[in-house]
């Protein structure tokens, strides 16, 4: 499902590199579960991100769904990532002043689905991440599970086959993660390919997780 | 498909503008007073000029001056007959007419003189005097005056008899028979009628003269230039003006004013874009994380690009409909106070006309590309910065 | 010069264009030198962003031009009413030498960028972007035309001089035009042309059954220049209704129902399609049925509704013109 290949990333400010990931591989089959561990700056996020094609490995490739997403246009990537791909943020990243269902239907927007898909979809999504009682509130009234819980039905709206997660329990606590994780163990009963970048212990030794790896300095330890 | 509208995205932009309500009611406020203004000129140009045309169309075929050294002096009268020989040439009016100063309100009045029996030598003249008992014979000589004569009269206590002074320095009483109520109140406000003999008198003129002479055409209008090459062969010191002349000439003014005003009014509206572009260009944090999240989500630089153009379209289109909307209402309804003194500030007499409804379709186009395909330029690369910002940068 | 509320309006979008076009035209060719698709360098990938602009400022440019093709036609025909001896656009346009050329400029760009838009889409939807370089060479060269016609309209309206008199259509289009070419094509009886546009819609038919590429670009470039050529020597006299009176821009006057607007959208967009289609086939190397349909559909259409005007009025008065 995915397959990184010794990739490497570097980042260059004003004369200074940062080797923020060198000559990871990976292999992620389908409907496996991985955890991504490392310590703040190990390049979780940027190792994330080049899966999700937001950004371009400096060496390497990365295949996603048997497409080189490393190499393709933003175009092609985009409707990859709109498609196939959902993403639960690091902080939610929810849109202010909208609400709930139509932070949960921007993925949709690109395209040009009839209205009644649309909101049959994102009904669907609200419904299973228990926050469709409050579709029409505006997300920055509510509460930080709810605000959780809409980042998730956005990021499944779509029926992806694979969710990213970047640390998705940081700014919860502990017994709203506990959710959280049930909800991804959903998820992954489900079929979906999992990647969780996280440090949180509680995603250690969780019995549905197929692999773990750990990254150091940008570089993988198994 | 090449061209699927994108509803969905169009919707966005609208909760998008909404959003963000302060900065963009800034610009949406200043850009509509700035087609406001613009409509206003444009359209008041446009309906006085459509005013004079309806006068033009009144106007005789052709008036004939004299000149000598250059100046225009008056026209012996015996040339009349000579000049209806010419073929084409259908009547022969001399007229007599010109201003008088009067000095206790500072105001010039245009005077005629025309006799009871003369055929008016145009259609207007035989309207405004229509109305009026011409063929009343008392022993003095009266006159029909415009409202606005009659008005400052009585502002010097001139009630029903008015004391012209001849050049010779004697008075000339002449009685006011009436008053001419015409809509085409632009030309007839400051206008005095009386007979012939009187405005020789006044004027201190010689019966023998005539200030200019008016013709009718009485052969096809593509006959005109035959017939005025033939006048000046006859004539060398005639000057002929034809009514195309007068046409042409009027409209020069109009554009020349209007055309100074948008001139005027690009200056303003330059600046006004700097600004947009300045405020445009500087991306606020949110904007750019909101930006980022959406490219996460799977939007890409062209979607976001399109939503930003639909954004500057809603919010440029809006404020044109704006602007045009209380325009009409401000030039047709208030009757344009203030601006319309621009353009009719030029007579000593205000008059009080009418500006007729003329808006034609080419003017709504012109208005729009004047505002919207302007607007949208200056928001063009600004949108562009926008839409290129990366995901991966936003969300760390 | 005669600054009307219409010429400020079409300077102010001219000098817009200029300032934007140049922009695109310094990016277009830095990128195609630069340009390497295989790289991810942080230059290249600058690259891949400056060509959205680069895009960006060629649509608006694009979607602008077309109304205000209309819009230069119509000042001018409002102009004509100014202008001493102008009957209609033709007058006022060729009041200045170039004029003509301004109008065929403007002509010109329309096909040119439409077709640059067609190729941005082929690009912007392959997979590694394999035109990007071609069509940001093929903009560089777009822009001597683009800038020619920019400045020779600014020339146009800042020389217009409204108090001198023009010959109007009826003199221009006809033997005695002062202009050698166009007097040319009335010296010659109206009949061959007449014969010639046949022909080469016929051929332009055969080619788009034979699926002929090179066939489809040649036929529909003469079918464009010969519907043209007759519409002025031949057809227009029967939408006038009058032996004399020649001209391609009364056509678009209220008299005439602004029946030009309808035939010239038709031959337009019919050869647009084929030319276009036809080349962006010669790249990419497929056959573009969807363009080829429409052409056959659109120059058809035009031949039908050209040619109805002679054969009504024969119908009517039972003699031709
Ligand atoms: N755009 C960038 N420019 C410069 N350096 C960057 C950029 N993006 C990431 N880095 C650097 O790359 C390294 C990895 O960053 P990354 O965000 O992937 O870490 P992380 O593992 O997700 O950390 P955290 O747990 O704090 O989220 C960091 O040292 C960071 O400073
Ligand atoms: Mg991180």
């Amino acid at each position: 499902m995915i397959v990184v290949s010794n990739v490497s990333k570097m980042f260059t400010q004003a004369e200074e590199c940062v080797q923020a990931l060198s000559h990871v591989s990976l292999h992620v089959a389908q409907g496996e579960c991985v955890l991504l561990k490392g310590a703040s700056g190990s390049g979780k996020s940027t190792l994330l991100s080049l899966i999700a094609g937001l950004a371009q490995p400096t060496s390497g490739s990365i295949v996603v769904d048997g497409e080189e997403i490393s190499k393709m246009p933003e175009r092609l990537s985009a409707k990859m990532r709109r498609e196939r791909i959902g993403f639960i943020f690091q902080k939610f990243h929810l849109i202010p002043y909208l609400s709930v269902q139509e932070n949960v239907t921007t993925p949709l927007v690109p395209e040009n689905i009839p209205l009644h898909v649309i909101e049959a979809k994102a009904k669907r999504a609200m419904e299973r991440c228990r926050i469709a009682h409050k579709a029409h509130m505006y997300v920055h009234r509510l509460s930080g599970g709810e605000q959780q819980r809409t980042a998730i039905a956005r990021a499944l709206v779509r029926n992806p086959m694979i969710v990213l997660a970047d640390e998705p329990t940081a700014n919860l606590d502990r017994k709203l993660s506990l959710s959280l994780i049930e909800e991804l163990r959903a998820l992954k009963h489900e079929g979906v390919t999992l990647v969780v970048a996280t440090h949180d212990p509680l995603f250690f030794d969780l019995d549905f997780v197929d692999q773990t790896i750990e990254l150091h300095h940008g570089v993988l330890r198994p | 498909m090449l061209f699927s509208f994108r509803w969905l995205l169009l919707e966005y932009a609208v909760r998008s503008l909404f959003r963000r309500f302060g900065k963009n009611f800034f610009i949406f406020f200043i850009l509509s007073f700035l087609i406001f203004i613009l409509s206003s000129v444009l359209m008041i140009a446009e309906s006085i000029k459509a005013e004079l045309n309806a006068t033009l169309k009144t106007l005789p075929d052709m008036t004939l001056q004299r000149f000598v050294a250059g100046k225009q002096t008056l026209i012996p009268v015996s040339r009349v007959d000579a000049l209806l020989e010419i073929q084409g040439v259908g009547s022969v009016t001399p007229r007599i007419w010109g201003y008088y100063y009067f000095k206790p309100a500072g105001v010039n009045f245009s005077v005629v003189g025309l006799d009871a029996y003369e055929e008016p030598y145009s259609a207007t003249m035989a309207r405004l005097i229509k109305d009026v008992d011409w063929t009343q014979r008392s022993p003095s000589p009266t006159m029909i005056v415009g409202e606005g004569v009659k008005t400052i009269l009585r502002e010097n206590y001139y009630n029903d008899f008015f004391n012209f002074i001849t050049p010779e320095g004697q008075t000339k009483k002449v009685g006011i028979a009436g008053v001419f109520h015409s809509d085409l109140a632009l030309e007839a406000n400051d206008l005095i009628v009386l007979p012939k003999q009187t405005a020789y008198e006044i004027f201190g003129m010689n019966a023998s003269d005539a200030t200019d002479i008016v013709l009718k055409v009485s052969a096809n209008v593509s006959e005109i230039p035959t017939i005025v090459a033939k006048i000046i062969e006859k004539f060398p010191d005639l000057r002929v003006v034809t009514r195309d002349d007068i046409r042409v000439s009027y409209q020069n003014i109009f554009d020349y004013k209007s055309g100074f005003f948008l001139a005027l009014f690009c200056v303003c509206a330059f600046a006004f874009f700097i600004i947009v572009y300045d405020k445009s260009n500087a991306l606020s944090s949110e904007e750019k994380k909101e930006i980022g999240i959406l490219k996460a989500l799977g939007w890409d630089t062209d979607t976001v690009l399109q939503e930003k153009f639909f954004e500057s379209f809603i919010l440029s289109l809006g404020a044109f409909l704006f602007g045009l909307a209380t325009a009409l209402f401000y030039v047709y309804a208030l009757q344009a106070p203030l601006l319309r003194a621009i353009f009719t500030g030029y007579s000593t007499l205000k008059p009080p006309f009418a500006l007729p409804y003329t808006l034609s379709g080419s003017m709504i186009v012109l208005l729009f590309l004047l505002s919207v395909p302007v607007y949208i330029a200056a928001t063009l690369i600004p949108a562009w910065r926008t839409s290129i910002v990366d995901a991966d940068e936003v969300l760390r | 010069m005669t600054l009307t509320p219409e010429i400020i309006a079409l300077l102010t979008l001219d000098v817009i264009f200029l300032g934007l076009g140049t922009l695109a035209l310094i990016l277009s060719l830095r990128i195609a030198y630069r340009w390497d698709y295989a790289a991810v360098t942080p230059l290249q990938y600058r690259l891949t962003k400056q060509s959205t602009l680069v895009a960006v400022i060629i649509k608006y440019i694009f979607v602008l031009k077309l109304p205000l093709f209309l819009f230069f036609i119509y000042t001018c025909d409002k102009l004509s009413a100014v202008i001493t001896g102008a009957m209609c656009a033709s007058g006022v346009v060729n009041s200045i030498g170039f004029g003509l050329d301004l109008t065929l400029f403007k002509l010109f760009n329309l096909y040119g960028f439409g077709f640059w838009l067609l190729l941005h889409a082929e690009d912007a939807s392959h997979v590694r972007l394999a035109y990007t370089r071609l069509k940001l060479i093929l903009f560089a060269l777009l822009c001597v035309p683009l800038f020619t016609e920019i400045i020779l309209e600014i020339g146009f309206f800042t020389r217009l001089d409204v108090s001198k008199i023009v010959s109007c259509c009826g003199t221009l289009f006809s033997a005695a035009s002062s202009s050698a070419s166009l007097s040319l094509l009335f010296n010659v009886d109206a009949r061959v042309w007449v014969g010639i546009f046949y022909l080469v819609y016929t051929v332009s038919l055969i080619a788009l059954w034979l699926k002929s590429t090179a066939g489809v670009i040649v036929s529909n470039t003469l079918f464009l220049i010969f519907a043209l050529i007759s519409l002025i020597v031949f057809f227009s006299t029967y939408v006038y209704e009058l032996p004399t009176h020649r001209c391609p821009f009364c056509l678009l006057q209220k008299e005439y129902y602004y029946v030009g607007y309808g035939l010239y959208v038709m031959l337009f967009t019919g050869t647009f399609c084929a030319v276009g289609g036809g080349l962006l086939a010669s790249i990419t190397h497929t056959i573009p049925y969807r363009y080829w349909r429409l052409s056959g559909f659109f120059n058809t259409a035009y031949v039908v509704s050209i040619s109805a005007y002679p054969l009504a009025y024969y119908l009517k008065n039972g003699v031709w013109l």
